[in-house]
């Protein structure tokens, strides 16, 4: 099960080991600041906003049609923005680190 | 039979906005989710700054003062919403939203144990308005009197507003918290400074019309029409109680379908082109949430009820910065009602009812119930 690593704003790092679920469900689980996961992760409110570092974009992929309608507006929204809330972990994401976007 | 849920599926699809009337005033409710969540992204284009006039129809002969941080836009939004914030927090704290569960099991107790009861009168009220006192942090005998303010605080029952009432019983309570202040909603915001000063009565007075008329007959619809779902599904009762997994996303669903506020309305500084439609300087426009929850280019089978439904990109609770602050008071009552009553309710029978609809000159819609009595089986 992967490993995943969580930057907040503040500087300070979230490691996550063995993680299960949706990376929103890890960061919630695991108190990770910024992350509040508010619509339990129906891709509806956009609390679980992260930047996917350069290394790991190609292995996520890009945002879907409707995240991407959801993040449109987001006014922190950047090219490699992504809601975690429909990112499913698997063993392939070990390893994979994310950065916690601003509040709007 | 006009479909009261959707009365806006053909406009809808013909063309982004239905200029409707309402009271005579021409309002261009714009139907599309991309296109209301644009609007309501725009605050420069659509204004918020429009003291009693966000609401649709318009609030000026029921309420005295500007509601906020609702009826401002930035920058000073941001400084008046953060003053009242850590109060629509407090249903994320454990120990509130244990008392939001004890609330829900005691009510469903009580229904269990009558022969019938009107799930308006005698759950959902209580409930809104019990659950309202920990929200604002104030003593809990005060519910009792919000009880007889019944669905609506400014239109319900005999037709006379309560309007006067509740913003008399504000300023005694903001009076009452500065010889005794506490930890509540009234003390915070007697001792809370803005750009440097204490807030005006009339600014206090505005927060507190929203905390009392903004999530009343929203939460007693939703919680109403989520009852009425499952008396009438009682499969989908068995199938949360088997995955309790899908608490969140049914909740969410609920949100989507059931959502009782159809529209609020925005106020265009200048002459402005809405999809087509002109709207004169100073007029209103509609972001149309419950059309837009059901926007077929978004949501499959948009007027389906699907308990596992995700993604789910409603905007039940708005959109942009003034996205509803009661949210996290709402999930947590409605997702403790769905887990309370999977775990000690088997059924409920619907034995009469009277629907709540909203009618307006080019649309009716459903919007809850008035009354809806039912017998409650326990598990």
């Amino acid at each position: 099960m992967p490993k995943i690593t969580f930057i907040q704003q503040n500087g300070e790092k979230v490691v996550v080991e063995d993680a299960v679920g949706t990376l929103m469900e890890i960061a919630t689980d695991n108190d990770v600041e910024g992350i509040t996961g508010d619509c339990g992760g129906v891709c509806s409110c956009s609390t679980c906003h992260v930047y996917v570092t350069h290394d790991w974009q190609d292995r996520i992929g890009s945002a879907d049609e409707i995240e991407m309608d959801t993040l449109d507006f987001n006014e922190h929204k950047k090219p490699n923005s992504r809601l975690c809330c429909q990112i499913e972990l698997t063993d392939e994401l070990d390893g994979l680190i994310v950065e916690v976007a601003p509040e709007e | 039979m006009q479909d009261y849920n959707d009365p806006f599926r053909e406009a809808r699809a013909k063309c982004p906005v239905l200029a409707a009337q309402h009271q005579g005033e021409t309002i261009p409710m714009i139907l599309r989710l991309k296109d209301v969540r644009k609007a309501a992204k725009d605050y420069t284009t659509f204004s918020s700054d429009a003291p009693r006039r966000v609401p649709i129809p318009s609030e000026e002969d029921v309420r005295t003062v500007r509601q906020y941080p609702l009826e401002v836009d930035p920058p000073v939004h941001a400084e008046y919403r953060k003053l009242v914030e850590p109060f629509f927090l407090r249903p994320k704290q454990p120990e509130v939203l244990a008392k939001i569960h004890s609330l829900i099991e005691r009510l469903l107790t009580e229904a269990c144990a009558a022969d019938e009861i009107d799930i308006v009168k005698d759950f959902a009220i209580p409930l809104q308005s019990h659950a309202l006192t920990y929200l604002l942090n104030v003593d809990e005998k005060e519910a009792e009197l919000w009880i007889s303010w019944g669905i609506h605080v400014f239109k319900d029952g005999d037709g006379k507003s309560k309007g006067p009432f509740m913003e008399k019983y504000s300023q005694q309570m903001f009076e009452a918290a500065e010889v005794n202040p506490g930890e509540d909603f009234f003390s915070a915001l007697n001792q809370a400074e803005f750009q440097g000063r204490k807030l005006t009565m009339e600014e206090k007075l505005g927060y507190a019309n929203i905390a009392f008329a903004g999530g009343r007959d929203t939460i007693i619809h939703t919680a109403t029409r989520i009852l009425k779902y499952f008396a009438e599904n009682p499969k989908a009762l068995e199938c949360i109680r088997e995955h309790p997994e899908m608490l969140n996303t049914a909740c969410e669903e609920f949100f989507r379908l059931f959502i009782p506020l159809t529209h609020i309305g925005r106020v265009c500084p200048v002459k402005t082109d809405v999809h087509g439609h002109e709207v004169e300087a100073g007029d209103r426009v509609s972001l149309c949430w419950s059309s837009a929850n059901r926007d077929p280019e978004v949501f499959e089978a948009p007027n389906e009820v699907r308990l596992d439904r995700k993604p789910n990109p409603h905007i039940a609770f708005g959109f942009g910065i003034h996205n509803c602050l009661g949210q996290h008071h709402a999930r947590a009552i409605m997702r403790g009602i769905v887990q309370k009553l999977s775990e000690s309710v088997a059924s409920i029978e619907v034995t009469d009812q009277t629907e709540l609809i909203e009618h307006e000159e080019d649309y009716s819609r459903k919007v809850g119930y008035e009354m809806l009595r039912a017998k409650f089986n326990a598990r």
